[in-house]
């Protein structure tokens, strides 16, 4: 019996690799208890901190206050000419016979723990295929990529970090679209930029952002900024690294890019 | 019972250690928690209780991974035999010998987890993983002395009660 219960997990181990397998109903049965579990564990926190926050905070709100204040009235201003910008984009397309795409619709999501085991870098959040979530559907904050789902299961799925070791990213330069593949770092919070060849226009501090070409992310989202450019004297490609835009540590609410029609065959 | 009891404790473990990690921004670091009780099972327990039970702790941590490939649920069993082995050697009776002993369990635990993600993955970045295993080890030692005692208390011997004529 023991060898059976040693074996029989190494031999699943060797047969699917690092894919793993989609869950079954005892695997639902076990998150279905963990997760709220979890969930409930991070609200009461989030509680705790929030009321700590919010007492620290009022020691210097009225400073604050009159900056915000000021600074509210120069955003204002921005939204009147990106407003006026927009509606000048919006009559150039007309023109040029466009059609706007709103491929995707953002679901909010609150992250409600992270993979305890040290690989795969995921995190847990609190929707999932009751809300219309589907594997490979990419997940965002405001700031820019943070990973993609890798597996759902009732109302929590699991999303795997770009900065994820097996994690790959088409991306391009904001700059100079000079395109690349970002592939996770793995604990040291960066991404290593691949495959871009040597003759292409990259500079320190560069915006790298999602090419839209991997099937998975759609195209424009910000990655991160470019650094430690290394171009040697030999070879097809240069290498660099990028420092996310996102803080994938602090992580805990994020939006998932849900495609419409998951979302109209699956909320129920 | 104490099956069920340990694997209920793991899963509210791994829980709080999920949401814990996610506040500190471990995001390499981890804390074993799953492996410091395995370690006890191995110093404790007979060996088709403790291989059962650590199977069904190594299939937890599989499972809050959120990519279940048998890996964890392998190193478990693994462990448990491994430690089951070493118990044979030492005598562990304190808290303090009972860290040190789950941490050198960590140790063996981690190195394995890596040499297999290694083996299976062209692009696990061994380095990276291997870079917080000091910390991993100590925050796994520091688990293991607070849990000691409650393991203790679920694992203890039962001893039977005689009814004598005089009671």
């Amino acid at each position: 019996m023991v060898a059976v219960l040693l074996l029989y997990p190494f031999g699943s181990f060797m047969a699917s690799g690092r894919k793993g397998r989609q869950p079954n109903w005892l695997d639902r049965l076990v998150l279905a208890i963990s997760s709220p579990l979890q969930r409930g564990l991070t609200v009461a926190v989030d509680g705790v901190a929030g009321a700590w926050r919010e007492y620290v905070a009022l020691r210097g709100v009225r400073d604050e206050n009159s900056t915000l204040k000021a600074e509210n009235q120069q955003l204002r201003g921005e939204v009147n000419r990106l407003e006026e910008a927009r509606a000048e984009n919006e009559r150039l397309r007309r023109m040029l016979g466009y059609t706007q795409s709103t491929a995707t619709s953002e679901l909010p999501a609150r992250v409600v723990g992270v993979n305890p085991a040290a690989a795969p870098l995921s995190l847990r959040i609190d929707r999932g295929e009751t809300n219309g979530v589907r594997p490979g559907m990419p997940v965002v904050t405001p700031d820019g990529v943070v990973g993609y789902v890798h597996r759902v299961s009732g109302g929590y799925s699991d999303v795997v970090l770009i900065t994820d070791p097996n994690s790959k990213l088409a991306v391009k330069a904001q700059r100079s679209r000079a395109r690349a593949t970002a592939s996770g770092g793995g604990g040291n919070q960066l991404l290593h930029l691949e495959n871009a060849l040597r003759t292409e226009d990259l500079e320190e501090g560069d915006l790298i952002i999602t090419s839209g070409t991997d099937g998975i992310y759609p195209s424009g989202l910000v990655v991160g900024r470019v650094t430690a450019i290394q171009r040697k004297s030999y070879g097809m490609f240069q290498a660099a690294e990028i420092i996310p835009a996102v803080d994938i540590a602090r992580l805990e609410e994020v939006l998932v890019l849900v495609a419409p029609s998951a979302v109209a065959g699956g909320v129920r | 019972m104490k099956l069920l009891i340990t694997v209920l404790l793991s899963l509210v473990l791994l829980s709080i250690e999920s949401v814990v990690v996610k506040y500190l921004g471990l995001t390499v670091s981890r804390i074993d928690v799953t492996v410091a009780i395995v370690a006890f099972l191995g110093l404790r327990v007979s060996l088709v209780e403790g291989a059962l039970s650590s199977f069904c702790v190594g299939y937890l941590v599989d499972l809050m991974s959120g990519q279940p490939t048998g890996l964890y649920t392998f190193l478990s069993v693994f462990t448990f035999l491994i430690c089951r082995l070493a118990g044979t050697l030492v005598d562990i009776r304190s808290g303090l010998s009972f860290a040190l002993f789950a941490a050198a369990a960590d140790l063996g635990h981690a190195v394995l987890s890596v040499f297999f993600l290694w083996l299976t993955s062209s692009q696990a970045a061994v380095a990276s993983l291997l870079s917080g295993l000091l910390l991993q080890l100590i925050l796994t030692a520091a688990a293991a002395l607070c849990l000691f005692p409650l393991l203790k208390r679920i694992h203890a011997p039962r001893v039977p009660v005689e009814v004598g004529l005089l009671r």
